[in-house]
């Protein structure tokens, strides 16, 4: 059974946000490409995963491998897409072009009491949801280039934080 | 066809002033039955066909051939006459103002506009208004001032905006499109912070003299560019914060709600802002000096208001959460500061502005005491 931050478990959310059609229609599309990025223990990057959003539903997902080079300075620009493996990726092609918006870096233990929450509740606290966390920035924050391209997680958080609200309805 | 009935149609044109003769037109089209169809051989590129995308037909869609180029200068009929359309040489002069592409374009207003359309939201239907719960006293005086400021503030960028999209040459039609959605995204955020304030038991606060002089500026901005760089850039971008720092602080899922999407229309603004800037300063450098004048006004009238209490103890309440936790709060406050100051900053580099050595606003939150 695919776990967190697994591709294929993004693609389960993705399933599922088809299913909630409706729900995704009403908040309006959203086209933002990012990377999930999990933060161990000792603050070094032990997962990472692209995910796309296209529309009303999932684009490209893909498990990025080079995760654990990654250095884990909160202000270093960036890494390159293009310089990690894909280990899988479904409907992936050029790695090279993936690009993110944005990566959102949270420790381990923010991701899974975000998760256990939404297991429970249906949703996060108010203060361990995506914007609460990123605001204050000490559990998870926001790696861009741009300023701009990282006010998009902004303007579609409340499609990325259903998005992973849709995670209390799979098996744990 | 039945005939429409209209109620005393016999009295219907018996006192009318002014006569009129029916065309030569009409009248040869009476004689003859034959219809003219001259205006079929007067049309833009012909044989266009859009196609849509995954999203639907959406305006990227129907930038297309000649349709798709957007002239540096706005046509010098300055009517209203559709952009790739025959226009005929007597359209009367709608006297646009606004002429130059770089005077109001961003490259990223057609993809905003169709996204706003999208990701509209209605304050009666979308926010659980019924779960609103009693707060303690020092609580719900804390939002409900902050409600006041938000409402005070949030229409100012759809009062202002839209006295220059009246001026803006019909050529930038994508921008006036966008600056349209902005208009009624804040008449919802001024709305929906009204209801907020008077749905708690509470009601709205006290009103600032500073507040109206930051939005006297703007209104009074002599160029679209510079109230762009006051609202959209440091205002604009300044809010967003403060509906960031409002799910934090929600007291419910109404509060946060509302902050949340209020959060989400008011990054699309910034981002228009930032855009608009950048297009504007990369085709006229010389600019640069007029909007760091703008600039420095806005941030020192900015700074004035975070030195009054009705404007930093609400937050630091709410931030804290209550009254007894008012020091915490103000230390949170303190490290919000920072970031919104790099955002701002961020931005402006974003845009092509070196705000960095110019900018008034301190990056460590406790100058802002200091002599």
């Amino acid at each position: 059974m695919p776990t967190f931050p697994d591709a294929d478990w993004f693609l389960a959310l993705g399933h599922l946000m088809e299913v909630e059609g409706e729900l995704f229609r009403r908040l309006g599309y959203a086209e933002v490409r990012f990377v999930v990025r999990v933060i161990d223990e000792d603050g070094r990057a032990e997962r990472e995963t692209a995910v796309e959003l296209d529309g009303y539903k999932l684009g490209r997902v893909a498990t990025l491998h080079a995760a654990a080079a990654i250095a884990p300075e909160r202000t270093a620009a960036l890494e390159d897409a293009a310089s990690h493996q894909l280990e899988r990726a479904p409907d992936l092609d050029d790695v090279a072009s993936f690009d993110p918006d944005f990566t959102i870096c949270a420790t381990r233990v923010a991701w899974n009491r975000m998760l256990d929450e939404i297991a429970r509740d249906g949703r996060p606290e108010a203060r361990h949801t995506l914007s609460s966390l990123a605001l204050i920035g000490e559990e998870l924050w926001l790696e861009s280039t741009d300023q701009l391209r990282e006010d998009k997680y902004f303007r579609f958080n409340q499609t990325l934080q259903e998005l992973l609200n849709l995670s209390g309805k799979l098996s744990r | 066809m039945p005939a429409v009935q209209i109620k005393d149609e016999a009295r219907v044109g018996t006192e009318a002033r002014v006569k009129l003769q029916p065309s030569v037109y009409l009248e040869q089209l009476f004689k003859t039955g034959t219809p003219d169809l001259a205006w079929m051989n007067q049309h833009g590129e012909w044989g266009v066909r859009a196609k849509p995308g995954n999203l639907g037909l959406r305006l990227k869609d129907i930038e297309i051939g000649s349709y798709g180029v957007i002239p540096d200068r706005g046509g010098d009929h300055r009517s209203m006459a559709p952009r790739g359309a025959v226009v005929p040489p007597d359209v009367p002069s709608l006297g646009f103002t606004v002429n130059e592409k770089a005077e109001c374009w961003a490259d990223n207003a057609m993809e905003l506009y169709e996204e706003a359309v999208a990701r509209q939201w209605s304050s009666a239907r979308d926010i659980p208004w019924s779960e609103l719960k009693p707060l303690p006293d020092d609580l719900e005086h804390a939002m409900c001032q902050l409600c006041t400021f938000l409402t005070e503030v949030e229409f100012i960028a759809a009062d202002a905006p839209t006295r220059w999209m009246s001026q803006i040459n019909q050529d930038f039609l994508e921008v006036k499109l966008f600056l349209a959605t902005q208009a009624m995204d804040e008449a919802r955020h001024t709305d929906v912070f009204r209801k907020r304030a008077l749905a708690n038991g509470g009601g709205l606060g006290k009103a600032s003299a500073l507040s109206q002089l930051s939005l006297k500026r703007i209104f009074d901005s002599p160029s679209f560019s510079a109230q762009t760089a006051r609202l959209h850039l440091l205002g604009e971008g300044f809010v967003l914060t403060m509906f960031r720092q409002g799910e934090f602080i929600a007291p419910s899922r109404v509060e946060s709600e509302i902050f949340r999407r209020c959060m989400q229309d008011e990054s699309r603004h910034v981002g228009y802002g930032t855009m608009h800037l950048r297009a504007q300063l990369s085709a006229r450098p010389e600019l640069v000096n007029e909007i760091h004048e703008q600039l420095d006004d806005a941030e020192s009238i900015l700074l004035q208001l975070f030195s009054v209490p009705e404007s930093v103890e609400p937050m630091a309440i709410l931030m804290g959460g209550g009254l007894k936790h008012f020091d915490q709060g103000m230390e949170m406050q303190a490290n919000l500061w920072r970031r919104i100051v790099n955002e701002y900053l961020q931005r402006c580099d974003s845009a092509g502005l070196d705000r960095r050595p110019r900018c008034l606003l301190p990056t460590d939150f406790t100058k802002l005491f200091a002599a």
